[in-house]
């Protein structure tokens, strides 16, 4: 086992040096020129030339990948050339206000797509299960921003229950910072739990038809043990793999979700650095992002 | 004890109604063990479940009453029902390798009845469990109780499932084909088991099973079923010695036995009728030879001496034996065994396989780890001569299938010689086995599993032809025909796919298959375990006629010895990968000369010789035996 979870940390690093090269040549290739960027539209040939130096621009590529990615292992990740601050404190922030909302719907989608999935199952093709099939397939049909903007159209347009977007941090008071995250949670949620739950509901299915399930039953167990002691155990090995694996997916959500609920994370800060040819920033997010997916496939193969 | 009483069950399914029980009336009475025997379809286990208040949704009990000490499982509460099960009637199921849940330790699963019927704590549960776990004669019973169920073998499961059963001591203990999965030395032990607890605790069984062999060892009164009726009811000894139901003449009659080498096996022709729509008559009726004009009436149990039989030539019926049908066999083609060549010579053949690797070590400079190896195959020496039919018999895990496949190369071998046809091709790469792949054929245990569903049996048939172009096009379904004909199967058949054929007609398919390229030696795969015992018969019958007729040699791999013992020219016995024995069969059945063919012989059930004395006699040697 050591040696198997030795064996994939190194594949993981691999990919992200693979990721980072990637990332790295792809933003360098892009129609911009930093130093221009900096300078304004405004700033002599000269003037940018002086700071291309100044910046290592003129140096080859492999030269600044190096001296980038071993700024990156010591911790410095560049400074933001839009917002002139170095881009750590910065991407740290962003981190730490996703991780909240990918965190709270993933522990939200693993608790009612896997009760969903259990409902449906012990209810085989009777109404309850054609219901929640439905309704979570019309989730994972229709894309996110579609909920979105439904969910913002009823709850804050509407009821007014909660604000629209924005986020509050949690100083502001509890229910401030909360009432900001519900919005986008449930827009996530729903959007996520087809296929824990579709997955839960297919194996329990097969789970209670198995010959222990009846054996159970031979000992006279209630039917609450016989489900949540005997089966659940069994059905939900190929669930924790997809739902590790959708821990990655939420990642690539967020940047649709946190746009749209102008909510200031990761996501929004990769779109936001793309719409201003912001490189540093761009890059270092990436790289963080390509890592969270990485490991959560890691730990997805471990289970 | 328990009394059933005018039972009918029938299933729901997308075909229509199916019967599967027909009015049964039974009575267990208490101490005493109750066999019910049937092949697949009689509804043997339809009664379990239903004893055990556990049909499954499609069924429906639209008559009879199901006593179990004087209260009626069918009326009463499901609550009720549940509190009986597991704590006064225990039920033992039929396959120990998926009636354990995977994922929860033994002694919890041995323990668990107790928390929730007796109110035990876990961990007083767990402690009874490993009592329990000792008294069903497991040694170490404290590790196993740590145990989960793939780190036993098939013997011990069967053993921890028979202590959960009795965990609650219920006084009622149902077994389904209890020892149907295990090898015949196991089987043996757990019958003894079961006989030692039925005298100490003073249980009632139903023992279900369809070996005659195995009944005969256990029970004191037998009932056997047929398409949902009992046919003839009575004691054991009586019934199984002198049946008066045609169908259970015509059972014991099928049934191959040791030391009793008959030219064919008596098989019973036709299958079961159609029980979405029953016939009014006598069910056996088509199958019958001494079908008379009554048969068309309905038949009720009627009293013959001691004992019950449905049927109203019984009388009449007492003395006459199953008739033997001799297949007549074409003088000019019958091949006898001739001196020449051998088809199939192996010498000193080995195979291991790797089963895991020990710790990480150093050995001077670089890393190893040891591979801790099994060895199926272990310095193996065989001929085969043409026409000779070679048995191997042995438990599972003793490495005959894998023998049988390296012969062929579908396994490739560590070392060793194998020539077929007088050609060398233990070392010849797989692109050059052309002609060896055409000489030599395998035929499957499973036919579900080596037919493609989605071909038809034309397709399948004519493939091999094709492939190694043993016939031009057009001459194809003229040969396909001719191969359906060779197996007794008739002409529209080839149209059918696999799915829409019984099991016996499968592996008729399946030999077929391998008779297409005219092989000289086939790999017999265990072919009849599958299959029932009439139908049994009726394969072991054409594998015989076409031994006679074609001349072909088989490697008849199989644990069930008494098939082996019937079919075989000479017998060989492996244990744990060696030959131990080999020799003619009549020697081997009568006179084995190593211990452990000494040990496996006399563990096997049988319907015929001394009746056995129950119990105690061997579970006092066995206690105490890892199995």
């Amino acid at each position: 086992m050591a040696a198997f979870i030795t064996r994939r940390l190194v594949f993981v690093v691999l990919v992200l040096v693979a990721v980072s090269m990637l990332v790295f040549g792809v933003t360098t290739l892009l129609p911009a020129n930093v130093a221009h960027l900096i300078l304004g539209a405004f700033a002599t040939p000269e003037q940018v030339r002086a700071l291309e130096l100044k910046l290592g621009l003129t140096d080859p590529v492999w030269q600044q990948y190096l001296r980038w990615a071993g700024g990156f292992l010591t911790g410095d990740l560049g400074e933001s050339t839009l917002m002139n601050r170095p881009v750590g404190p910065m991407l740290l922030e962003a981190i730490q206000r996703s991780l909240m909302l990918t965190g709270l719907s993933f522990i939200l989608i693993a608790i009612i797509g896997v009760g969903l999935g259990i409902a449906a199952a012990l209810r085989h093709r009777r109404p309850l299960d054609h219901g929640v099939s439905v309704a979570t397939y019309l989730g994972i049909a229709v894309p996110e921003f579609f909920w979105a903007i439904v969910v913002i159209i009823v709850f804050a347009a509407w009821l007014g229950w909660l604000p629209a977007s924005g986020y509050e941090p949690i100083s502001a008071g509890v229910w401030e910072w909360a009432k900001h995250l519900i919005a986008p949670t449930m827009t996530l949620v729903f959007g996520h739990l087809a296929h824990v739950s579709r997955l839960t509901r297919s194996s329990m299915i097969e789970v209670m038809q198995s010959p222990y399930i009846t054996a159970a039953r031979a000992k006279g167990l209630p039917e609450r043990v016989i489900v949540l002691h005997h089966a659940l155990r069994n059905a939900l090995l190929p669930t924790i793999t997809v739902l590790a694996l959708d821990f990655g997916r939420l990642m690539g959500g967020i940047v649709v979700i946190e746009t749209v609920f102008a909510y200031p994370g990761l996501g929004r800060l990769v779109v936001f650095s793309i719409q201003n040819r912001d490189l540093p920033t761009l890059q270092a997010a990436i790289l963080v992002v390509a890592a969270i997916y990485a490991l959560a496939n890691l730990l997805a193969d471990l289970l | 004890m328990l009394v059933i009483d005018d039972l009918t069950v029938r299933y729901r399914t997308a075909g229509g109604e199916i019967e599967a029980l027909s009015s049964v009336t039974l009575e267990a009475r208490k101490g005493a063990t109750l066999a019910l025997v049937g092949e697949s379809g009689s509804g043997k286990s339809t009664i379990a479940l239903a004893a055990m208040g556990l049909l499954p949704a499609e069924a429906m009990v639209p008559s009879g009453r199901i006593l179990f000490d004087g209260a009626d499982i069918l009326t009463m509460k499901a609550e009720a029902r549940r509190q009986l099960r597991g704590s006064r009637i225990g039920l033992v199921f039929q396959d120990p390798f998926s009636v354990l849940n995977p994922s929860l330790r033994i002694g919890d699963q041995v323990g668990e009845g107790l928390v929730h019927h007796r109110g035990f704590t876990t961990e007083r549960a767990f402690a009874r469990a490993i009592e329990l776990l000792d008294e069903v004669g497991i040694v170490k019973p404290e590790s196993v109780a740590k145990a989960y169920p793939h780190e036993l073998s098939g013997g011990m499961r069967q053993r921890a499932l028979i202590a959960g059963a009795l965990a609650s001591e219920p006084e009622l203990l149902i077994l389904d084909e209890p020892t149907t999965a295990l090898d015949v030395t196991i089987e043996a032990q757990i019958l003894d088991l079961l006989e030692d607890l039925r005298i100490k605790r003073g249980l009632t069984m139903l023992f279900i099973s369809h070996n005659l062999g195995v009944v005969r060892r256990i029970a004191d009164e037998v009932a056997v079923l047929y398409a949902g009726q009992i046919v003839e009811q009575g004691a054991t000894e009586e019934v199984l010695q002198r049946p008066v139901h045609p169908y259970t003449k015509g059972l014991l009659a099928a049934i191959p036995r040791i030391g009793r080498r008959m030219g064919r096996l008596a098989a019973i022709p036709g299958r079961l009728p159609d029980l979405r729509n029953p016939p009014s008559g006598c069910r056996f009726a088509p199958r019958c030879p001494f079908a008379t004009a009554d048969s068309a009436n309905p038949q009720s149990l009627l009293a013959v001496g001691a004992r019950m039989v449905r049927c109203s030539s019984a009388e009449a019926l007492r003395d006459t034996p199953w008739p033997v049908q001799h297949e007549t066999v074409p003088a000019a083609t019958a091949a006898a065994p001739t001196a020449s060549a051998p088809v199939v010579e192996v010498e000193n053949l080995t195979k291991s396989f790797v089963l895991s690797r020990g710790a990480l070590h150093w050995e001077g400079w670089r890393p190893v780890r040891d591979a801790v190896r099994i060895k199926p195959v272990d310095g193996i020496s065989l001929t085969i001569a043409p026409g000779e039919v070679v048995g191997l018999v042995g438990e599972s895990g003793s490495g005959k299938t894998t023998l049988g496949r390296t012969i062929l190369r579908l396994i490739e071998a560590d070392s060793g010689l194998i020539r077929i046809a007088g050609e060398t091709v233990s070392d010849k790469p797989q692109s050059a086995l052309e002609a060896m792949r055409r000489t030599a054929q395998i035929v499957f245990q499973n036919p579900d599993s080596s037919l493609n569903p989605r071909k038809t049996i034309r397709e399948l048939l004519g493939r091999p032809i094709a492939r190694f172009g043993l016939a031009p096009k057009a001459e194809i379904p003229a040969r396909v025909d001719a191969l359906l004909d060779l197996v007794r199967l008739p002409a529209h058949y080839a149209d059918r796919y696999a799915h829409q054929m019984s099991g016996g007609e499968k592996q008729r398919v399946g030999i077929a298959r391998a008779l297409a390229t005219e092989p000289t030696f086939i790999v017999c795969d265990e072919p009849v375990s599958a299959l029932d015992v009439s139908v049994q018969a009726a394969i072991v019958n054409l594998l015989a006629d076409l031994r006679d007729r074609l001349g072909v040699a088989y490697l008849f791999i199989s644990h069930d010895i008494s098939v082996v013992a019937h079919l075989a020219d000479r017998v060989a016995v492996m244990h744990h990968g060696k030959m131990v024995e080999i020799g003619p069969a009549d020697r081997i059945m009568n006179a084995p000369s190593h211990p452990y063919t000494i040990k496996l012989l006399s563990a096997v059930p049988r319907v015929d010789g001394p009746p056995l004395a129950r119990g105690g006699v061997t579970a006092a040697r066995n206690r105490g035996v890892m199995v």
